[in-house]
């Protein structure tokens, strides 16, 4: 059993922006989340991350209960999750924000021992650039590694909290709307990123509004309105499903 | 004993409603401009000071040095604002800092111009009113009952005029109230005045009662803080309740318990709400 | 490049100057520069505005000549117990602060409330510290030096060099740390904590670490100072002796190791240029606080280049 949600909700409040979800998410799937604007795909995602703490219902993952734990304990157990609006480390460069997301990595190569790495920093260091290097080539942000990563362009930006993320060896990595923003050719280049991640075995669930850019690649679809799950299943599924149509496009039947 | 303890709250009450209009105006300013102005002790000093000046040695009536001393408190606020406040708003940390150092300034400054030694000011209202077999200074009354009033009036203003609901807005949405076209600039200077003066006042009334020294502003932004926080920053209603608490907290821990530490009652009082209440007694804003 | 070689010709200036003024000032800012690393480390590279290291500060002198006068033992050997009560108040008022997630600005009001209440202590607790009298002390470190045995040391050289020596071990310790994964995590904290969070950095143990190492230096100082000065006295414990360590790191600069030792050394030497009233010193401690944070927010040594905070 890899992810279960069960009676998922969230309240800030008066306002409910997540109510009674329950989801499955199985191990190697890629799953996408849809909705319109508030319907509470950002807000289910920061409950999954520790973020937030939930108001009712449980977050089981790998047959523990999460619910309410910190987000770096989260981190720790396997999920990461990235920003919808690209969260950096103002002033340090880019090279700098993918060692820093080593910490996890590093700590799983030495556990204690690197508490040794204080008097001999340089092998530890070596094997993480190594490592941040590879990433960093995946993402195609190789060429910016010694620039501030408040230099990078909205697209880069998001590529690097994403290669941030590849850093801490997730098993499940949530991705909130990591194409909106991007340009064609951005799009191309995380289609691979993506394709390259699913074929490590990292499960990801990924929220974005480009429905098509969605549908190519995800093994099922699940829909949000109004905090609520409305549908569950294939692409196909859930794209021909009447509420879902509604909900997203409104009273006229239209291809994704 | 009861009459005892009763007087001690009463006292309590009193100090507290000085500490209380304090907390009123860090917690305007932390609101509005989004700091927490450190020096507003020193405000309240200056009102003190300016208030005995004026009538032990310029002999003014006393009432209309408490009214020159808050013009004067309030101008020393706009002049720092101007200087320094306006290019911290919004940071925390740097208006921290920077009205640290101005702690030292003002304070250094009263040092050289009244020396360390205590001013008492003359009798201006002497005689207690005693009921049964507790006594209170008249002058602690009318204190109180100014005070009182001004911190009323500041939440009738607050909720009423046109003014007051634009503060409250922007306290609330600082985008929306600037989209509504609420000066927003001017409001924070004004702010950041309004607090100084009725820290001035606070000054003004307790120069009346207790004797002046430059480092009783120290002691008494810490007491505003604390009540503040006690209350929770931001909510402006909660303000003056804090400062009441917290003086009535130390009033009766006086009572109890060693003197000496009276201060560390209200401290611990402090620590254990935020521990277990992190927005205040009343819960507070951002 | 280390540091620690900037501190290298520093031993020399005994050999070249007998000028006991110079001398003394370079003592103190050895002494207060550590201090100002410690805070440094904490608010600096870790971005936690906390007010407790002046508590620690005089912490530091009175627990180890109290704990040398009860037990009898060295200057030396009195510091490691006098550690070990730093250390678990650093983890009671840091499990405080960060523990219950509170925000930055409730760290420095409660930091300062505990502070506060440890200096009323100290004040009022007139059979061991003596209260506001101070204690006087007359006993001295001893160090075993080849070819003489056990010396003490006294006077200014001796003690110049000590200082200094103490200044270059916290230089490297903290080099260490601020270059390794540590001070990679702290620069994450002070920049976004929240992504650093989702990035599986534990932000409370991080910043409880950086708060304790803050005031285990900040004791070392203490010590010294206290056994230096032969005297210590609850003003060593007070927010003005925090104050001061912030205002030395801000007009030296945050960005570097020794940027704060540079700080120390103006703040600390200005007095004997300018002879001031002590109304007039503390206007002008103010007035530089005011202005660096205004004006000149990377502090001296940011003037001069651009030292970044992650190696």
């Amino acid at each position: 059993m890899f992810l279960k949600v069960e009676e998922l909700s969230k309240r800030f409040g008066g306002l409910v922006a997540v109510s009674a979800v329950s989801l499955d998410i199985e191990e190697g799937e890629i799953v996408g989340i849809l909705g319109p604007n508030g319907s509470g795909k950002t807000t289910l995602l920061n409950l999954l991350a520790g973020l937030l703490a939930p108001s009712s219902g449980t977050i089981l993952w790998q047959g523990r209960d999460i619910s309410g734990t910190k987000p770096d304990l989260i981190a720790a157990l396997g999920i990461v999750k990235t920003f919808q609006n690209p969260q950096l480390f103002a002033e340090l460069s880019v090279l700098e924000h993918v060692m820093i997301a080593g910490h996890l990595a590093l700590k799983r190569l030495l556990g204690f021992a690197r508490s040794k790495t204080i008097f001999a920093p340089k092998p530890a260091r070596q094997e993480l650039e190594a490592r941040a290097e590879r990433v960093l080539r995946l993402c195609r942000l190789s060429e910016e590694a010694h620039r501030p990563a408040a230099a990078l362009s909205y697209g880069e930006e998001k590529m690097l909290g994403v290669a941030m993320a590849m850093m801490c060896e997730p098993k499940l990595l949530l991705l909130d709307e990591p194409a909106s923003g991007l340009g064609q050719a951005e799009i191309v280049n995380l289609g691979a990123v993506l394709r390259d991640l699913r074929e490590h075995g990292t499960t990801l669930c990924v929220i974005d509004h480009k429905v098509a850019f969605l549908a190519e690649f995800a093994h099922r679809l699940i829909a949000l309105q109004n905090g609520s799950k409305i549908a569950d299943g294939t692409a196909q599924e859930v794209l021909g499903n009447q509420s879902v149509i509604t909900a997203y496009l409104g009273r006229q039947h239209a291809g994704a | 004993m009861t009459q005892v303890i009763l007087g001690q709250v009463l006292n309590g009450i009193i100090v507290g409603t000085l500490y209380g209009i304090i907390a009123l105006g860090v917690t305007l300013t932390f609101g509005i401009t989004g700091i927490v102005n450190f020096a507003l002790g020193q405000f309240m000093m200056i009102g003190a000071y300016a208030a005995w000046h004026l009538t032990d040695v310029a002999h003014l009536p006393y009432p209309l040095s408490v009214a020159l001393a808050v013009l004067i408190a309030g101008l020393a606020g706009f002049l720092s604002d101007r200087a320094l406040f306006q290019f911290t708003r919004n940071h925390l940390v740097n208006g921290l800092l920077v009205s640290i150092g101005l702690i030292s300034v003002i304070e250094s400054g009263a040092l050289l111009l009244f020396t360390a030694t205590p001013k008492n000011m003359d009798f201006v209202l002497s005689g207690s009113w005693t009921l049964g077999a507790i006594t209170i200074s008249r002058m602690k009354v009318v204190t109180f009952a100014v005070l009182l009033a001004v911190i009323a009036l500041t939440w009738l203003a607050l909720a009423n005029t046109w003014l007051g609901r634009a503060t409250r807005a922007y306290a609330q949405n600082p985008e929306a109230a600037m989209l509504m076209g609420v000066k927003t600039e001017m409001l924070q200077v004004g702010v950041s005045v309004y607090s100084c003066a009725l820290a001035g006042i606070g000054g003004a009334l307790y120069a009346g009662i207790y004797s002046l020294e430059p480092s009783m502003g120290a002691l008494f932004i810490l007491k505003g803080v604390e009540a503040a926080i006690l209350a929770g920053v931001g909510n402006l209603a909660g303000a003056l309740v804090g400062g009441i608490i917290l003086g009535i907290t130390e009033s009766i821990g006086a009572l109890f318990l060693p003197t000496a530490f009276r201060d560390a009652y209200g401290l611990v009082f402090l620590v254990a709400i935020l521990l277990f209440r992190p927005s205040g007694l009343f819960g507070g804003q951002k | 490049m280390s540091a620690v070689w900037l501190l290298v010709p520093l031993y020399m200036v005994p050999l070249v100057s007998h000028n006991e003024v110079l001398l003394t000032i370079l003592i103190f800012t050895y002494i207060l520069g550590i201090l100002a690393i410690g805070f440094n480390i904490v608010f600096g590279y870790a971005g936690q505005l906390t007010m407790f290291h002046g508590a620690a500060f005089g912490i530091g002198g009175y627990a180890t000549f109290l704990i040398l006068t009860k037990l009898g033992i060295s200057f030396w050997l009195a510091m490691l117990p006098m550690f070990v009560v730093i250390l678990l108040l650093s983890m009671i008022v840091g499990w405080v602060c960060f523990k219950f997630r509170l925000r930055e600005f409730y760290f420095a009001v409660v930091t300062l409330a505990f502070a506060e209440l440890i200096r009323l202590v100290v004040l009022n607790w007139n059979d061991v510290t003596n209260g506001t009298l101070g204690l006087l002390v007359l006993d001295k470190p001893t160090i075993w030096w080849p070819g003489r045995g056990v010396v003490k040391i006294d006077g200014t050289v001796p003690w110049y060099l000590l200082t200094l020596t103490a200044l270059g071990a916290v230089t490297i310790v903290s080099q260490l740390i601020v270059r390794s994964w540590i001070g990679r995590n702290f620069a994450a904290i002070r920049l976004n904590e929240e992504l650093a969070q989702t990035l599986g950095i534990n932000t409370f143990r991080y910043k409880m670490l950086a708060f304790t190492i803050s005031n285990l230096f900040a004791a070392l100082a203490g010590a010294l100072f206290g056994f230096y000065s032969n005297y210590i006295e609850p003003a060593q414990l007070s927010i003005t002796q925090s104050l001061d360590a912030i205002a030395m790191v801000l007009l030296g600069g945050m960005g570097s190791i020794l940027g704060p030792v540079v700080g120390a050394f103006l703040l600390t030497g200005l007095p004997h240029i300018i002879e001031f009233s002590a109304e007039l010193r503390a206007a002008t401690y103010g007035a530089i606080l005011i202005l660096v944070i205004l004006l000149m927010p990377r502090g001296v040594v940011g003037l001069f280049s651009r030292w970044r905070h992650v190696s």
